[in-house]
């Protein structure tokens, strides 16, 4: 019943969707922390438990991918280049995912961790969620970002949360080469194939913690345009 | 000649109802798009904007909607070659609102973006050129308001563009945002105040008897601009970087800045709608009153009485009082993402061009003009994501508005030829 058209012209921010799919993601990482601790203590029921609410957080994620990609109709003018915005999504969507393949194929194996390695593995895991953490925040901070237009003192901020993160993924890389020699130094009494799935883990733990720093990279990328 | 000595006050009254209608109509309607804005970006309550909104549409009304009024009475038709039948011009004037009147009708039946002001212009055309002769119409004025419906919203545009860069290089894109939000938003005000002075001063009101020449209406409106600006920096003082919520939106200090601003440019917004569009209701009135109160004779010099204007004022104050505040709550509700810095500068920009216009004279869309606005804040990276579809179907609206309000108008200008002749 209204005959104007010029708040047409104003579309919702597309980063709404995506920084609820970073949070999504954030949840993931934390519940394979308790999946990882229940595999540890072999309680498969409560892995069991943790698993489907991984596999739940991973559908909300996809909704959220569509959501945003939705939002991003050809006849936008955006403040941020589309091909940034859809990179960053696909990039943010491979850590619900990954959560997802670490978790499936754990408990389809019904992987033990050897309790040798498990407090450093568990060390990785954990750092590897405080990079999903800092990605979340960076994410979150684009509305500030926006609001004093990629400028001034909010880019100065972003900058600093970009640094934590680049420190964060350092140190997480290192756990990872921990977590490898304690592995290898026992790999000879345990049985082959487990081994091999174990490096397997170890690979798709330190991917994820991968993925979280790309994301922040590239939101300081769109942060710097 | 007859017809205006025997019907000339029924004719009187009822285009004084049709005017009255198509004001209310606006008022209703097209106030929303000026006051929306500062309502959805939470720097005015409803309450507050309805207030805002009537004393301002009025003001712009009465004080500065001579130009345009003046324009539609008597610039697109040239009232002189009708001498011989007055009685056609009333007819004509007649029809045209009846036209818009009912293309507005069914325009926000089905939510169809519909200029108010192209409707009137096309209508007026229409009767003219079909019904009396193409040479009634004053082809060199039409053309230059079809150009200013271009002109109009690019330099809204522009003008949106540059204010919001200077939004971010002085204050945005600091270390201080909020210290430097504070220091140079009375500028902004001065800026509003003067502005909208300058071109009322230089233009409007002769009709309340004051007569400036540029260098006092130059030197008044400098003075009106420092005087706002005090004002503003009174209500400035006393606001803290801390962060607030208004309604579901979350306010840092540098917002809670612009939102004093912005209630100044909602004001300024108000007075060019009530400026300009006041003329679509009330323009075609006027010529139906000074072709009747002289009893038949078109004298193009004759001034436009006083009570013309006041009539359309309180029509569009009617209109917003009673339907306006529902439209302006769906406008807020649905542009949050216009924030005080955002709304701000394509309100100023949106204002300035309508205001410019009013004051030559130019009829323009005031919707139009805020898509200009809103567009250049856009293109300065203000907003995340704006549609350019809707420029397309602003186009569509335009290119049929013109043709069905002239049709319209041609239809009505044949009955009421028929019932009375």
């Amino acid at each position: 019943m209204r005959s104007t058209s010029f708040t047409d012209l104003i579309k919702k921010s597309p980063f709404g969707p995506i920084q609820a799919h970073m949070e999504v993601s954030k949840e993931s990482v934390k519940e394979l922390i308790l999946f990882l601790e229940s595999a540890i203590d072999s309680n498969w029921d409560q892995a069991s438990k943790s698993r489907k609410i991984i596999s739940d957080l991973e559908n909300q994620a996809d909704a959220l991918k569509a959501e945003t990609r939705g939002l991003l109709t050809k006849s936008l003018f955006l403040a941020v280049p589309r091909e940034d915005i859809l990179d960053l999504i696909k990039l943010a969507d491979d850590i619900p995912n990954t959560v997802k393949d670490i978790s499936g194929l754990m408990i389809g194996r019904k992987m033990a961790i050897p309790l040798e390695i498990a407090p450093s593995f568990i060390l990785f895991a954990n750092e590897a969620a405080a990079i999903a953490d800092a990605a979340a925040e960076a994410v979150d901070y684009i509305d500030e970002l926006f609001q004093f237009s990629f400028g001034g003192n909010a880019a100065i901020k972003m900058q600093a949360l970009i640094e934590k993160l680049d420190s964060l993924e350092n140190k997480n890389d290192q756990s990872e080469i921990n977590v490898r020699a304690e592995l290898f130094s026992i790999e000879k009494d345990l049985p082959p194939v487990d081994v091999m799935f174990l490096y397997d883990i170890i690979n798709k733990i330190g991917e994820l913690s991968d993925r979280a720093e790309q994301v922040g990279h590239r939101i300081s990328l769109i942060a710097s345009r | 000649m007859e017809v205006i000595t025997l019907y000339g006050p029924y004719l009187l009254i009822s285009g004084c109802v049709f005017g009255f209608f198509m004001a209310w109509g606006i008022g209703a309607n097209d106030v929303a798009n000026a006051m929306g804005t500062s309502v959805g970006a939470r720097a005015l309550t409803l309450g507050q904007a309805i207030l805002v909104a009537c004393i301002f549409e009025f003001a712009g009304a009465y004080l500065a909607g001579g130009e345009v009024t003046s324009t539609i009475r008597k610039g697109i038709i040239d009232p002189t070659l009708l001498a011989d039948s007055p009685d056609l011009l009333v007819f004509g004037m007649m029809a045209s609102l009846l036209a818009a009147g009912t293309w507005l009708l069914i325009a926000s039946f089905n939510g169809w973006p519909v200029s108010t002001t192209h409707t009137i212009v096309g209508a007026i055309v229409g009767f003219a050129a079909v019904g009396i002769s193409a040479d009634a119409v004053s082809w060199s004025k039409v053309s230059s308001i079809v150009s200013s419906w271009v002109v109009s919203p690019l330099m809204a545009g522009t003008i949106s563009f540059l204010i919001f860069r200077t939004v971010q290089n002085l204050i945005l894109n600091t270390e201080n945002p909020f210290d430097n939000a504070k220091k140079y938003v009375p500028g902004y005000i001065f800026l509003v105040g003067f502005i909208i002075s300058m071109v009322t001063l230089l233009k409007g009101l002769k009709h309340v008897g004051l007569t400036l020449n540029f260098q006092e209406s130059l030197l008044y409106s400098i003075a009106i601009g420092i005087f706002i600006a005090l004002i503003g920096s009174f209500f400035l003082r006393k606001i803290e970087n801390t962060h607030q919520v208004r309604g579901d939106v979350v306010f840092d200090g540098v917002e809670k800045v612009f939102a004093v601003l912005m209630v100044f440019t909602a004001c300024a917004m108000a007075f060019a709608h009530g400026s300009n569009d006041v003329a679509n209701a009330v323009g075609p009135l006027a010529a139906i009153a000074s072709v009747i109160q002289s009893g038949g004779d078109i004298a193009s010099q004759s001034v436009m009485p006083w009570w013309i204007l006041l009539l359309g004022g309180v029509g569009i104050i009617s209109g917003l009082a009673m339907l306006g505040y529902r439209v302006i709550e769906t406008v807020g509700k649905n542009i949050t993402e216009l924030t005080p810095s955002r709304g701000f500068a394509a309100e100023l920009a949106a204002a300035t061009t309508v205001v410019l216009a009013s004051g030559t004279g130019l009829p323009i869309s005031t919707t139009h003009t805020l898509v200009g606005a809103v567009l250049g804040v856009g293109l300065a990276r203000g907003l995340s994501a704006i549609d350019l579809g809707v420029v397309g179907r602003i186009v569509i609206s335009w290119v049929v508005t013109l043709p069905v309000g002239a049709g319209l108008s041609i239809l009505f200008f044949f009955a009421l030829k028929g019932i009375f002749a």
